[in-house]
């Protein structure tokens, strides 16, 4: 019977012979690799922060009268006639190019509230005659603690979906009947002297799975 | 015994200790599984007591593994119940608290990354994802010239990825929400091929979940912890949405952007929206996964 | 029955002891295999400790050189069976021992397949929620699910057949056509089956329009159909030269002349044929005498040379004891065609058909050996059973001829060509109308946004494939040297066309825009390594037990003697 092995006999079969001595010794060296060379290991990122808690508070970004009431909180702020008179209602000062002057007391104040300088009067929602509530444009008083009616006097569409709940964010129990919601009223977000929501710091962007974070891109700048 | 035959031998047994060499990383394999997980049937097998027993184990699990003992229950789905999302691009300031908040709900790893929602920063006038932006860091939000677009699980009434799951690990439950069986699942990554989204995650390394981060009340089709090697996605935070609470993103958002109930009540604020706006969109609607997920402006 | 049994256990043992002996080469080629094969073992380890981390895939692109390679093999699998096509449908003997070796790559690819897959999985321990009936299938809805069924049940019908006709051939039997033809018919069916399935697994999913394209499926067979028979035109060469045993020059005595004189053929002889070659019996007493006529009888040592290539003479032989090897010269190196023992022929194709000896037939022991003129043979021959058994032995040699290979050369030739018409199509479509469904065909053949990674890789390939049509369609390539040029061209293009060109683009960019780039890393590559070894590990193993069987010269009729 033809035999691949014994035609390599004589020189050849000496020559069979170390290589598969060689091989049995490679196979020895390669274990000894294998345990050598270890566990190896996971390669994540080294290092990720811990989000800072305030990227996941849920606490309304400011605090209405209403809120302030229920913590029982100090409201001497909002006793307008500790400084007023009862019956003589501030005066509103305007200065060259018809900006209002906001006087040095309520300094805090920015008015800002719609385009055009078109809520330049104190007194289109404050109630000149009771300093202590709130007017809409038809003479209804409203008190500080209900203010959606009076923004939705002018801001009848969004008044509409805040009642419906689109506007405005809804927390609790989607299952009314399961438990109760929270609410959040328009001071809670909007300043009412300048309602438009400030831009604000983002909480940090994804890491990729490997290797550094890739730059922001400009999508206008990109090919 | 020729010499040829005894060297045959001795390569042979080198070569079965090189081998036995080679396979010594799997002393290291600690908790891959032990005999009740890998004999764990199907979910949909599963009757009360065996779930019961199921759930007890998980509880046993985590406690040892992160010292705290949570509560893992098995939500059903509610009758007459369907699940829809919409989200108001009119508002969203790209702040991403939604993404941070649904990670700390439901045990996401934090290092491999994981965040199951990712917000996209677009230019005014498109929606062409080739121009959008995952990794927008300016210092205040939102930035003129752009919107702010979360993807997140859309939860397709057509899901492109239960239809492609080889072992049914992933199906859609009545009440709409897509979920995943993290103990069936065999991490073959098919289901994240077939997304349109980019909503489905996968365990590339074991989940590392700070202990006093760790979110205990768990269910078992959502927020328990999970394996390396396991898909995972939003669920709509199931713990919470089948006890009929609003899910972790809806109750952070700032700007009352996202919106969640329950379509078939028409008294919800999603059929309210769904009915009185009139410009709402699926995302990429062409695929016909018809997703449960609207976007929806202020007019 | 449990003799047949008994049989069976002693073939698979000889075939078994078989893949451990060899020459120093064979030795050092199976040492340097198994070697990179631990370190993939130890890589997989690795993985399945730390997880798919210590790969470089990530969500963005959660496929990567695993599915490559899977998607690659799948196509060479489905192409090694093809090639059964010229063999069975238009009945060209030249290739039929070629197609064993087909069909064996094609097991080989499918083992190879399979592992892919099993390391890609982050959970390989829940394999058995696959099985139908134990876990849950997702058959219909799942294209994966269609792909389990066919790759396994592929690989099954390759195992049969070649198992099958490698046995019958190592008992001397004639193989029962019932029991293989339909199963070959149904492996060219299949063979197309498994790579369409693969196919779907891409197409089928409408979030990635790179790949949700009809082109996909006729571009993966052509491409396989290019890919694979290339293969094998390079692995029979290899068997070629590696059952080549000493360089030119047949030992042996140097004329005819030197035989001791040959006695007339008698009654006995074609007795003691009988004794060996049963279906002798069935020949008439009438044609018995006719064939006598001119018919000898030799008794020759080791070494006489009994017939000698490229002379041209009439006579068929018969070895009535001893044994006789039938070597080939080609190229400088001599190889074994076929082993004939007791009752078995040579010498009788070219004497039938009148054409110059292909090979030299020696004595390999002191042998006894019946000598007929072709005319005797043809009365022999008028029996039908004679008829059948002397027919079907004719194939039984293993000649690997140049003709052979160049038919398969033209099935590369034109798929290539039907491969790069196609590519053509594909890349007409993704940019003329610049519609934005462009992005991952922009990724792939000039970068995007700046990145550019696979760039150089399918410019690379299709320059590759491009040269290698030019190759093909020129004469040129008539000649082995530029086949092989050629056909190494070949695989390489299609390689990186459907691993980087196919699979990677799909995921880049990301259904919501995002480009993250993909590289391997160290611990998938050495995985990688470790699969390939392991099929060219299986293969060698294949051939080392198939080759000696198909030259006869591992039958049933020398068990008990040493290899």
């Amino acid at each position: 019977m033809e035999n691949l092995a014994g035609k390599n006999r004589g020189k050849n079969g000496a020559n069979t012979n170390y290589w598969l001595g060689g091989i049995a010794a490679a196979f020895l060296g390669l274990g000894a690799f294998f345990l050598a060379n270890g566990r190896g290991h996971a390669v994540a990122q080294p290092n990720i922060p811990l989000v800072d808690p305030k990227f996941i508070a849920t606490t309304p970004w400011r605090e209405t009268y209403a809120d302030m009431v229920k913590a029982n909180e100090d409201l001497s702020d909002y006793d307008c006639y500790g400084c007023h008179e009862r019956k003589n209602p501030p005066p509103i000062r305007y200065d060259a190019n018809q900006k209002i002057i906001i006087p040095k007391e309520h300094a805090d104040i920015v008015m800002a509230h719609g385009a055009h300088d078109r809520n330049n009067l104190c007194y289109n929602c404050h109630n000149e005659q009771n300093l202590l509530t709130l007017q809409v444009r038809d003479g209804r008083e409203i008190k500080f603690d209900n203010i959606p009616q009076l923004c939705g006097s002018c801001h009848g569409p969004t008044l509409r979906d805040w009642e419906a709940g689109a506007h405005g964010r809804t927390s609790g129990y989607w299952n009314r009947s399961l438990g109760g919601i929270q609410r959040l009223s328009c001071a809670n977000c909007h300043n009412p002297h300048s309602p438009r929501i400030p831009t604000r710091e983002p909480a940090p962007g994804p890491y990729p799975l490997r290797g550094p974070s890739p730059a922001s891109a400009n999508p206008e700048t990109s090919p | 015994m020729t010499r040829r035959n005894f060297l045959r031998g001795a390569a042979a047994v080198s070569g079965l200790t090189a081998l036995a060499a080679s396979l010594s990383p799997l002393l290291e394999l600690s908790d891959f599984t032990n005999v009740d997980q890998f004999m764990q049937k199907y979910y949909k097998e599963l009757t009360p007591d065996e779930m019961a027993k199921v759930l007890k184990r998980i509880e046993g699990e985590v406690q040892r593994q992160y010292g705290i003992r949570p509560h893992v229950r098995d939500y059903k789905p509610m009758d007459g119940v369907e699940f829809v999302y919409c989200l108001n691009l009119t508002r969203c300031i790209g702040c991403r608290k939604c993404v941070h908040a649904c990670v700390a709900e439901n045990n996401q790893s934090r290092n491999p990354e994981i965040q199951y929602i990712r917000v996209l920063k677009l230019p005014h006038g498109s929606l062409d994802m080739d121009k959008a932006d995952h990794n927008y860091a300016p210092a205040a939000v939102p930035e003129p010239g752009f919107f702010y677009m979360p993807v997140q699980c859309q939860q397709c009434k057509n899901p492109p990825c239960v239809k492609v799951c080889p072992v049914h690990a992933t199906w859609q439950e009545t009440d709409g929400i897509t979920v995943i069986d993290y103990s069936w699942c065999i991490g073959c990554r098919y289901c994240e091929a077939a997304c349109p989204y980019f909503a489905r995650r996968f365990n590339f390394a074991d989940p590392e979940i700070p202990k006093n981060r760790l979110n205990p009340n768990m269910s078992y089709l959502g927020n328990r912890p999970r394996k390396r090697g396991v898909m995972e996605k939003c669920h709509f935070c199931i713990q919470r949405t089948r006890a009929g609470r609003y899910p972790a993103c809806v109750e952070v958002c700032p700007v009352g952007a996202r919106k969640f109930g329950n379509i078939l009540d028409p008294e919800s604020e999603v059929s309210y929206i769904l009915r009185e706006k009139r410009i709402f969109i699926q995302l990429k609607e062409e695929m016909g996964t018809s997703p449960r997920f609207f976007y929806y402006f202020d007019v | 029955m449990i003799q047949a049994t008994r049989n069976y256990f002693t073939f698979l043992w000889r075939c078994g002891r078989i893949a451990f002996v060899g020459d120093w080469r064979y030795y050092a080629w199976m040492g340097l295999l198994t070697a990179i094969c631990l370190f993939g073992l130890n890589a997989y380890c690795k993985q399945l400790v730390h997880g798919l981390i210590v790969t470089g895939m990530t969500d963005e692109v959660s496929w990567g050189v695993y599915i490559a390679n899977f998607t690659f093999l799948v196509g060479v699998a489905a192409a090694a069976v093809m090639m059964v096509i010229p063999v069975y449908i238009y009945g060209n003997e030249d290739l039929h021992d070629l197609v064993i070796f087909g069909e064996l790559l094609a097991v080989a690819a499918i083992v190879m397949c399979l592992a892919f897959v099993t390391v890609d999985l982050g959970r390989p321990d829940r394999f058995w929620h696959l099985i139908p009936g134990v876990g849950q299938f997702n058959f219909p809805a799942s294209m994966l699910s269609w792909d389990v069924i066919v790759l396994n049940g592929y690989l099954l019908l390759n195992v049969y057949i070649c198992g099958y006709l490698l046995y019958c051939r190592y008992q001397k039997k004639k193989p029962s056509k019932w029991f293989y033809y339909p199963f070959v018919f149904i492996a060219i069916v299949w063979a197309v089956s498994i790579h369409t399935v693969t196919a779907f697994l891409y197409v089928g999913l409408g979030g990635r329009p790179f790949w949700n394209s009809a082109i996909v499926g006729p571009r993966f067979l052509a491409s396989a159909f290019t890919a694979g028979p290339a293969l094998i035109i390079l692995a029979l060469q290899v068997v070629r030269r590696v059952t080549a045993s000493a360089p030119a020059g047949i030992t042996g005595r140097a004329t005819t002349s030197a035989l001791a004189a040959p006695r007339p053929a008698t009654l006995e002889d074609l007795d003691l044929l009988a004794h060996h070659l049963p279906e002798l019996e069935t020949v008439s007493m009438d044609d018995r005498l006719a064939s006598l006529h001119g018919a000898t009888v030799l008794d020759v040592a080791t070494g006489d040379v009994l017939l000698r290539q490229r002379t041209t003479e009439d006579s068929a032989f018969f070895v009535l004891s001893g044994r006789v090897v039938v070597k080939r010269e080609e190229n400088g190196r001599s190889r074994i065609t076929r082993s004939a023992g007791p009752g078995e022929q040579f010498g009788e194709v070219s004497a039938l058909a009148g054409t110059p000896r292909v090979a030299t037939a020696t004595a390999e022991e002191r042998s006894l050996v019946l000598r007929l003129p072709a005319a005797s043979l043809r009365r022999l021959m008028q029996s039908h059973k004679m008829n059948d058994i002397v027919q079907s032995r004719m194939s039984e040699r293993l000649m690997i001829t140049d003709h052979g290979l160049l038919m398969l050369r033209s099935i590369v030739q034109v798929s290539m060509l039907i491969n790069v018409f196609l590519l053509l199509n594909e890349v007409f479509k993704e940019f003329y109308s610049g519609n934005l469904h462009v992005a991952s065909a922009k990724y792939l053949f000039i970068g995007l946004h700046g990145h550019y990674a696979l760039v150089p890789w399918i410019w690379t390939a299709i320059g590759l494939n491009v040269i290698a049509m030019a190759l093909l369609v020129l004469p040129l390539s008539r000649s082995l040297k530029w086949l092989n040029v050629a056909c190494v061209l070949c695989i390489i293009g299609i390689w990186i066309e459907k691993g980087m060109g196919l699979v990677i683009p799909g995921f880049i960019p990301t259904p919501l825009g995002a480009i993250v780039d993909y590289r391997p890393s160290l611990n998938e590559t050495l995985v990688c390594l470790g699969i390939w070894a392991f099929g060219l590990l299986l293969y060698t193993i294949f051939l080392r037990m198939a080759v000696p069987i198909l030259q006869g010269r591992l039958s049933k009729a020398n068990e008990g003697q040493e290899l």
